[in-house]
């Protein structure tokens, strides 16, 4: 054998390694926790657990709650879908980025939000209990199922407004031409033609809410209302007889119940891939008449305002307030900011999300490019193995994973308690993103490109620099830019993996909210907000700017896929 | 008991797509619009469909004003069928539904379920789909597909029949057979037709007049002959058929081609070809000769294409086509003259 043979075996072996070393082990270790008994192994534990009544309840709440929220993101996602896709409203831009908000934002942030919005003294349970209706109580079962439906409805509407502007209009015309009038047709042709994305939007925001821990964490576990994400979150902490055990076998629940779902969805997706054009037509199908087409366009407004701003000014509001203080001229105070800038854990948590976030974006673009390289250029069919690897970790919820970590990473002495474990697991998590991100990115450079550098006699770090890294930069930046948001602002992993001196800014809000600070949560996350808006606003300019120059690359398109993915699987 | 369109405008923005459009269309004609694309008739259709609302102007089927300034029938109250070029069928639907669809409407709604399963029926076994009847629209080849998409459209027994560019969509040999199956309908139905295309032979070989448009207006309408023999403007000519334009003097009728010494007979010509000083010429009309009197040049290129030969031949600044029946023995490079059919000698001038 030649060198160049061997190194590329001993190239294949390392990927193998890692690829099972990284993403495969950690997850055989939780199944093999999950069947581990005392007398070696057996299915006693999930027996032991389908015995409590707590399990069966955490099943059935999970179930429910992803049931019902999915319906309601399903519902709101699918009308403003079909209002901004069709209809002549005017401000449609403005529109779609108000429904597009708890997409931007964390979803404990929302929950913050809204729980402020329905304290018991605020305004509207101040208004309910006076006219002597019960005042809303967020933290119940409805509660947790309205924010999620919320927090999801994002997703649902994307998938269903590229579909919708994908049908072609000559599908309408031609019912129309058979003497079928606008709203007939969009039920007789234009709803068939649809809900395949729609039910394949409702199967993400189902997995979205099967998976997520924050939203039932802040309002579920001081109510005592268990789901699974949370559940497995307690019996982990309770470091009780064979608690590991039992949450590994919790854990194999949830994962069963969101990789099933997982499947569930690939088949809808297949099956849409039907008729539908390739380009998307902005035109406008449904004339309204000025006086319907305002009223449907305020009634929209005051809506989104109301469910998505409306919480949000509250919260920023509350910030500004004494603990239980009411609105009060006097109980005006920047003391919680003061809090927020100059408490040493507070900046620690922040200081370590913003670094955590960094190295793992500088990580996951070596990874990525190089995976991506090996995959493009070279045709490595070894690459597809590590992919699958980091599609598995991204797959499984959030909570399940971090127990993973533990199990696994506890084996190397100076990984579990450190930052190192949060770093291995941000990377574990989010590193299909900038696969992905960096396979098309590399997919739009043409290989002449790269052969013509070589030509005019360009070194191979030349080649990188000059040619190949100003070519990927945009695409790849995109995907990262991803990446940086979610782990800045991630929770899940974090309320596992986090010790004293590693806290993340999304378990200070956490702990902070549970400890029952809410003006300081509300403080910490009222900056959180700001920073995000500022950090959206200014990579759209950037974004545009870029467009402009470059009309061929669309990256706003595929972060937005990216977003989606994420959005249903990750958080 | 005609189709009336009466200075319909259509502005998009500052443009105008459709510009003061008038044409009276006869019931039961078949009316062929013509024009190279952006020039509007796409835009007249869907207007006369009702799926764009004009600008200005009037349109009136019989004593039904369709669309005037205060007042626009919505498409599915107007009496239509549409045939569309991207075939427009819906992917849930098998061929059945498609063709059930249209009586199943408002318009329908007095037809009892047993006339409208004959109805159906016939018109599924007039277009040859019996077999197809249950199938989905992805399960069909092209031609069934736009077989469906007439049967739809002429189901209902609508007064108008729009068809936008319904050929183009398919591959040449169906095109021929498909244009035979259009004409059929048109001869059963008795329905009037309006059909858009920008392939001027469909038009030639199936209207009964053809609209040609240009920018937004109409250039000329008549029929396939008016418009093939005596085209009105340098335009028409030149887009219906290939047309060579010869620069020349007219005299009391008569043109004389410049630097030469013969004259053409200009009977019937249009007067825009008098003031402009030109004469068209089809490629057919020239004959290559290597003697005698006509307008001289250099033959720059041949193609051989079975059925006649194609030359290119340069005559001063201007290059000129012709087309051969039987080899001359003309070759490329070699100077020879062009002598058009009828021309005379005109002695002196």
């Amino acid at each position: 054998m030649n060198p160049k043979a061997i190194g590329k075996k001993a190239v294949h072996i390392i990927i193998y390694f890692i690829t099972f070393f990284v993403f495969i082990m950690p997850i055989l270790r939780l199944v093999i926790m999950s069947v581990t008994v005392d007398y070696g192994y057996g299915l006693d534990n999930f027996i032991k657990l389908l015995q409590e009544a707590r399990t069966v309840k955490a099943i059935i709440n999970t179930i429910m709650i992803a049931f019902f929220s999915t319906l309601i993101s399903v519902v709101l996602g699918s009308v403003f879908a079909f209002i901004i896709a069709y209809t002549n409203i005017p401000k449609k831009r403005f529109l779609e980025t108000l429904v597009l908000i708890p997409f931007i934002l964390p979803s404990y942030i929302i929950t913050l939000s809204w729980s402020n919005l329905l304290e018991k003294k605020a305004l509207i349970n101040f208004l309910l209990t006076s006219i002597g209706l019960e005042a809303l109580n967020l933290y119940s079962l409805p509660g947790i199922i309205f924010v999620l439906g919320i927090c999801n409805t994002p997703v649902v509407y994307l998938i269903t407004i590229h579909m919708l502007r994908k049908i072609p209009q000559d599908l309408e015309w031609a019912s129309r031409a058979s003497g079928y009038g606008i709203f007939e047709t969009m039920i007789k042709i234009n709803l068939p033609q649809a809900m395949p994305a729609i039910i394949s939007g409702g199967m993400l925001a189902f997995l979205a809410s099967v998976d997520n821990f924050s939203v039932p964490a802040f309002l579920g576990i001081s109510s005592g209302i268990p789901v699974l994400s949370t559940y497995i979150y307690e019996k982990a902490i309770s470091f009780g007889p064979s608690a590991f055990n039992l949450a590994a076998a919790l854990s194999v629940l949830l994962s069963v119940i969101a990789i099933g779902g997982i499947l569930l969805q690939g088949k809808c997706i297949k099956k849409s891939s039907g008729s539908e054009s390739i380009k998307e037509d902005d035109s406008i199908r449904i004339m309204l008449s000025d006086k319907v087409k305002n009223i449907v366009r305020y009634v929209c407004l005051f809506f989104l305002i109301l469910i998505n701003i409306v919480p949000i000014i509250t919260m920023v509001l509350s910030s500004f307030l004494k603990n239980y203080g009411g609105f009060k001229i006097q109980n005006l105070i920047v003391s919680n900011y003061e809090f927020v800038f100059t408490n040493r854990g507070v900046r620690q948590a922040v200081f370590n999300s913003i670094s955590l976030a960094l190295i793992t974006c500088i990580i996951c673009i070596v990874i990525g490019m190089v995976l991506a390289y090996l995959k493009v250029r070279k045709k490595s069919k070894v690459v597809l193995v590590m992919e699958s690897g980091a599609e598995l970790t991204y797959a499984i919820p959030g909570i399940v994973l971090s127990l993973a970590m533990i199990f696994h990473w506890t084996m190397l002495a100076d990984v579990y308690g450190t930052i190192k474990i949060l770093i291995i697991s941000y990377v574990t998590r989010y590193l299909i993103l900038q696969i992905k991100g960096c396979t098309t990115a590399m997919l739009s450079v043409d290989a002449s490109m790269e052969e013509a550098a070589m030509v005019s006699g360009s070194s191979k770090i030349r080649l990188w620099l000059k040619v190949l890294i100003p070519l990927l930069k945009k695409q790849v930046l995109s995907g990262s830019f991803l990446i940086f948001v979610s782990a800045l602002t991630e929770l899940t992993l974090s309320s596992m993996l986090a010790a004293a001196g590693t806290k993340t800014i999304g378990l200070t809000v956490f702990n902070l909210q549970q400890g029952g600070d809410y003006a300081l949560a509300a403080a910490l996350s009222t900056v959180i907000v700001m920073v995000l808006l500022m950090g959206y606003l200014g990579s759209h300019l950037f974004g545009r700017k870029k467009v402009n120059r470059n009309k061929e690359a669309d990256s706003t398109g595929q972060l937005k896929v990216l977003k989606l993915k994420q959005a249903g699987v990750g958080r | 008991m005609s189709l009336k369109i009466e200075q319909v405008s259509k502005y998009f923005g500052d443009t105008a797509a459709l510009n003061e459009v008038t044409v009276e269309i006869n019931d039961g004609e078949f009316i062929a619009i013509l024009g190279p694309s952006g020039c509007g008739k796409t835009t007249l259709l869907r207007v006369v469909g009702g799926f764009i609302e004009p600008s200005g102007g009037r349109i009136q089927l019989e004593d039904k004003v369709y669309s005037s300034k205060d007042c626009h029938v919505p498409v599915e109250k107007r009496d239509l069928g549409m045939v569309f070029q991207s075939f427009a069928l819906w992917p849930h639907m098998t061929v059945r539904e498609h063709i059930e669809f249209p009586l199943k409407s408002k318009k329908n709604r007095r037809m009892s379920g047993q006339e409208r399963k004959q109805i159906v029926d016939k018109a599924i076994s007039t277009m040859g789909l019996t077999k197809l009847a249950e199938r989905l629209p992805g399960e069909l080849s092209g031609g069934q597909r736009q077989r469906v998409a007439l049967a739809r459209a002429i189901v209902a027994k609508p007064k108008i029949l729009l068809m936008d560019e319904p050929l183009s969509a398919l591959d040449a040999e169906l095109k021929i057979s498909m244009r035979r199956e259009i004409q059929d309908i048109h001869k059963i139905t008795g329905a009037t037709i309006l059909y858009v295309t920008h392939d001027q032979s469909e038009a030639l070989a199936m209207a009964d007049r053809i609209i040609i448009m240009k920018s937004g207006q109409v250039v000329q309408m008549g029929t396939p002959e008016e418009i093939y023999l005596k085209p009105k403007t340098k335009f028409v000519a030149a887009f219906v058929g290939r047309c060579n334009i010869i620069n020349g003097a007219w005299n009391n009728g008569n043109f004389y081609p410049e630097g030469t010494n013969i004259m053409y007979d200009g009977k019937g010509m249009a007067d825009y070809f008098v003031e402009e000083g030109i004469y068209p010429v089809r490629p057919e009309e020239f004959k290559l000769s290597k003697q005698g009197e006509g307008i001289k040049g250099t033959i720059v290129n041949r193609q051989y294409n079975g059925r006649e030969i194609h030359y290119t031949v340069k005559c001063g600044q201007d290059y000129f086509t012709v087309y051969e029946n039987e080899d001359c023995g003309c070759r490329v490079d070699e100077e020879i003259i062009l002598i058009k059919k009828e021309q005379k000698i005109a002695g002196h001038y």
